[in-house]
């Protein structure tokens, strides 16, 4: 079978007379680590949006595993496979760090009237989202309350959220955004550790430096068209692309 | 003929009077996004100083504008010491707080003056005249003026002035307007001290209009006004405007004309749902995406 | 043996204390607002008066049909919550609230604005039970209704709802539809409603549409602000702090409603995270929420 997981074909998506995202095509394959980069404002969250039942394309189609999901909702896309984090993070701040991630465990039971009945605090949901938060390396916050979690942790929990959904596919929104040196190392191997259980990831990032370390293929927009595609090498080396962020005065690289 | 065209001028002389109060509430909602319940209160007890200044000095004019500094003075301090303080909290617990508050005000109204209604007579310098053989008396000339004076001046202020610039801006987008200089707690302090002022001068005109000032006058218009700036366009000041002289035409024409025997509250929220179904923003909110 | 007149105020209280428990859960559990909810309250009471009155049935028979039909009505009411932001919905649930007793009021079938009367008494064991009888079995009634909401916040149900308070946009991407627990918060918290009406029209034994317009409502909410929102004992602590308060100021006749007032007013001034300092007061989106217009999407 093929080994495409993720198929973004023609997709462009309006609001009001704004073409957000202008005819996008690209393919994730499983197990691949692909960046979707850009300028600001050149339709990345958007596309985010598109894939993870956000928003509803205006035209195009998303295929999950070969399955159109233009239109599902972000709950049924959760279903799906799909785990994604928030550029500006989005935790259940009155909930504890154990509880955020006991609730994408709880995905499964949801849609259930039998089963949403069931008790959540049970042991197998406490030992398994323990696991997730040892390999996030938040084992020890468990009980604290996610609301007053410095930025470093709750990207991690972010992440640890998702991965409850046992995702085949994880959007990473900035996930780099706004860490230290030493932080981002810790992500940076968290990724790899994530890839190499066989999940698909795609990811935005400004930090230029990571994400040309992370990615094994890379995917830029510029004001929502696609401007290039190719292998980090290639695309650092690209002149449209080197105008794209300098010709803005933007910056590329940051945080 | 004449029937219809008397209904038409009650109808918006009480459109204009809901006009002013729900005027004050949809400004303060728009630079606060706080449902100011209390405001009705407010516009109670500025009926009540109006008719004492006036018993006492004989003077509409001192009446007027003392009822107003007091309003003014007193919507501040509401703003300052109740509502800034419960902003970071979710919005019920404000306006739990607003609906305590003019509870409370409401019964010292009634403490104070005592629960009698009280009429309020008072010779206003407006002259009588006629259309289509329906007398206008000075009264209802009055409440056109007055009311169309107020829209007049609060639309200057709003259009041509540096303040009615940061009022708008406030209501847009209070950390944007922060951002570019203006002075966020002083313009919703002045919001405050304009939206009771024009209160005030609602308590006075309706007090006179329909001759009665009690302590429960409040009642009518606190929850209709929260309908009418929701059919506005929550925040929209010729929204609340539209909304409320649309409100005082049908109400008079169905209590009047067709004797539909609703409770008026209930028709000002039946017409809020069935707009809200057809134009979910209100007649000029603005679409959020 | 206890005093006729504190039987009656406790059971008062034990049954504003079940109709606070329902909106508990739509307000402090799933984070809808809902300013309206007296309108279910009497929805209960109508419908059990009417089923005992005019339909001959006893008050067990009539009850769960009760709840089926106040069931229904919340749901068909929760539905605009679904489409509707914050504040419209704050006022959209008090028309909801104006409209519900408007209707009671005016339609002779409900007795108009003569009330309904001569409602039963409850009987147990062929039985009818006086004022202690009935209290217990207020109490006992309350018991089930805290157990269910116990069991409810232990529950995936309960903790989706939870979920879709903190944070729903992120909440949707975890696999919690919201539209399904927002209706599910909703039509419990509504039937939880309905049976406190229905217990109160058999109380009362007449029942009249004016007491169960807005200031009941506002009650309500304030009953749950005031013990602690989205807290277990919140509910009964406040119910029993609200229905006290103007029981001891009733020497006071003429300064009761103010000094209710005014004091309501300093404790969520002051307390705004209600006696058993509440769930979720400060959370971070409530902190960054005040002067920003909505904006969508994420």
């Amino acid at each position: 079978m093929s080994d495409v997981l993720v198929s973004v074909k023609n997709l462009s998506i309006h609001f009001g007379g704004l073409k957000a995202v202008d005819n996008v095509s690209f393919d994730i394959h499983k197990g691949e680590i692909l960046g979707l980069l850009g300028p600001n404002g050149a339709g990345k969250t958007t596309c985010f949006n598109m894939i993870s039942g956000v928003y509803k394309p205006s035209s195009g189609q998303v295929f999950l595993d070969g399955v159109c999901t233009n239109g599902l909702p972000p709950h049924k896309m959760a279903a799906m496979g799909v785990g994604r984090t928030f550029q500006v993070v989005k935790p259940f701040a009155g909930l504890s760090v154990e509880e955020n991630v006991i609730v994408a465990l709880g995905m499964p039971h949801y849609g259930k009237f039998a089963s949403s009945w069931r008790f959540w605090n049970a042991k197998p949901s406490r030992d398994a989202a323990m696991e997730l938060l040892k390999m996030v390396g938040l084992e020890k916050e468990a009980q604290s309350r996610a609301g007053l979690l410095p930025l470093g942790n709750l990207r991690k929990l972010e992440i640890a959220r998702a991965m409850a959904l046992k995702p085949r596919l994880l959007l990473l929104d900035e996930c780099f955004s706004g860490l230290r040196h030493e932080e981002i190392q810790v992500i940076e191997d968290l990724i790899y550790k994530i890839r190499d259980t066989g999940v698909s990831i795609l990811f935005i990032e400004h930090n230029m430096k990571v994400a040309m370390s992370l990615a094994e293929h890379i995917v830029v927009l510029d004001h929502g068209r696609m401007l290039a595609v190719g292998i980090p090498a290639e695309i650092q080396k690209n002149p449209a692309v080197i105008e794209a962020y300098l010709g803005k005065g933007g910056d590329s690289d940051a945080a | 003929m004449s029937l219809l065209v008397e209904q038409l001028l009650n109808g918006l002389a009480a459109g204009a009077m809901y006009a002013l109060i729900t005027l004050g509430l949809a400004l303060i909602y728009g630079v606060m996004k706080i449902l100011h319940v209390a405001h009705a209160s407010v516009y109670t007890a500025g009926a009540y100083m109006g008719l004492c200044l006036y018993t006492h000095t004989g003077s509409m004019l001192i009446a007027a504008a003392g009822s107003m500094v007091f309003c003014a003075i007193l919507g501040v301090l509401i703003e300052k010491y109740i509502y800034f303080p419960l902003l970071k909290f979710p919005p019920y617990v404000p306006l739990i707080s607003s609906i305590a508050l003019m509870i409370a005000i409401e019964e010292l109204c009634r403490l104070v003056a005592g629960p009698e209604v009280r009429t309020f007579p008072a010779n206003l310098p407006f002259p009588s005249f006629s259309i289509c053989g329906v007398t206008v008396s000075p009264t209802l000339t009055a409440v056109y003026v007055v009311s169309a004076v107020v829209l007049l001046l609060l639309w200057l202020l709003m259009t041509k002035t540096e303040l009615g610039l940061a009022m708008r801006a406030v209501s847009q987008d209070m950390e944007t307007a922060s951002a570019l200089g203006v002075d966020t707690q002083k313009t919703v302090a002045i919001t405050f001290i304009i939206g009771s002022a024009i209160a005030a001068i609602a308590g006075i005109l309706v007090g006179i209009y329909y001759n009665q000032v009690y302590p429960m006058m409040g009642e009518v218009p606190a929850y209709k006004t929260l309908a009418l700036i929701v059919v506005g366009g929550m925040g929209s000041a010729p929204g609340a405007v539209l909304a409320s002289l649309l409100l005082g035409l049908a109400e008079t024409f169905l209590i009047g004309y067709a004797n539909i025997p609703m409770p008026r509250d209930a028709l000002a929220f039946i017409a809020m749902i069935i707009i809200l179904m057809w134009l979910p923003t209100g007649l000029m909110g603005k679409r959020q995406k | 043996m206890f005093d006729s007149y504190v039987i009656n105020v406790a059971t008062q209280i034990i049954i504003q204390a079940i109709a606070a428990y329902g909106l508990n859960i739509i307000v402090g559990n799933a984070g809808q607002i809902s300013l309206g909810h007296a309108a279910f309250v009497a929805i209960g009471a109508y419908s059990n008066a009417m089923l005992t009155t005019v339909a001959g049935l006893t008050f067990w028979q009539a009850l769960p049909i009760s709840l089926v039909i106040v069931g229904i009505v919340g749901l068909l009411c929760g539905l605009p919550s679904l489409r509707v932001h914050a504040d419209f919905l704050a006022i959209t649930t008090i028309g909801i609230n104006f409209i519900v007793v408007a209707v009671f009021q005016y339609t002779p079938f409900f007795g108009g604005s003569m009330g309904l009367g001569g409602i039963p008494s409850v009987h147990m064991f062929g039985h009818p039970l006086r004022a202690q009888g009935f209290f217990l079995l207020c109490v006992v009634i309350m018991a089930i209704v805290m157990a269910i909401c116990w069991l409810f916040t232990r529950s995936w149900s309960g903790l989706s709802c939870f979920a879709i308070r903190e944070e729903e946009t992120a909440a949707s991407s975890m696999g919690v539809s919201p539209v399904r627990a927002k209706l599910t918060a909703f039509v419990l918290g509504t039937m939880i409603a309905g049976l406190s009406g229905a217990l109160y029209a058999h109380y009362m034994k007449f029942i009249s549409a004016d007491a169960f317009s807005f200031p009941f409502s506002v009650t309500l909410l304030s009953i749950i602000v005031a013990g602690g929102l989205g807290t277990f004992w919140g509910p009964l602590l406040g119910a029993v702090i609200l229905g006290v308060m103007p029981e001891v100021f009733r020497p006071l006749v003429d300064y009761r409603m103010f000094l209710y007032a005014a004091i309501l007013l300093l404790m969520i001034r002051f307390m705004p995270g209600g006696i058993l300092g509440g769930s979720t007061m400060l959370s971070i989106k409530n902190l960054a929420k005040r002067g920003k217009t909505a904006k969508g999407g994420c």
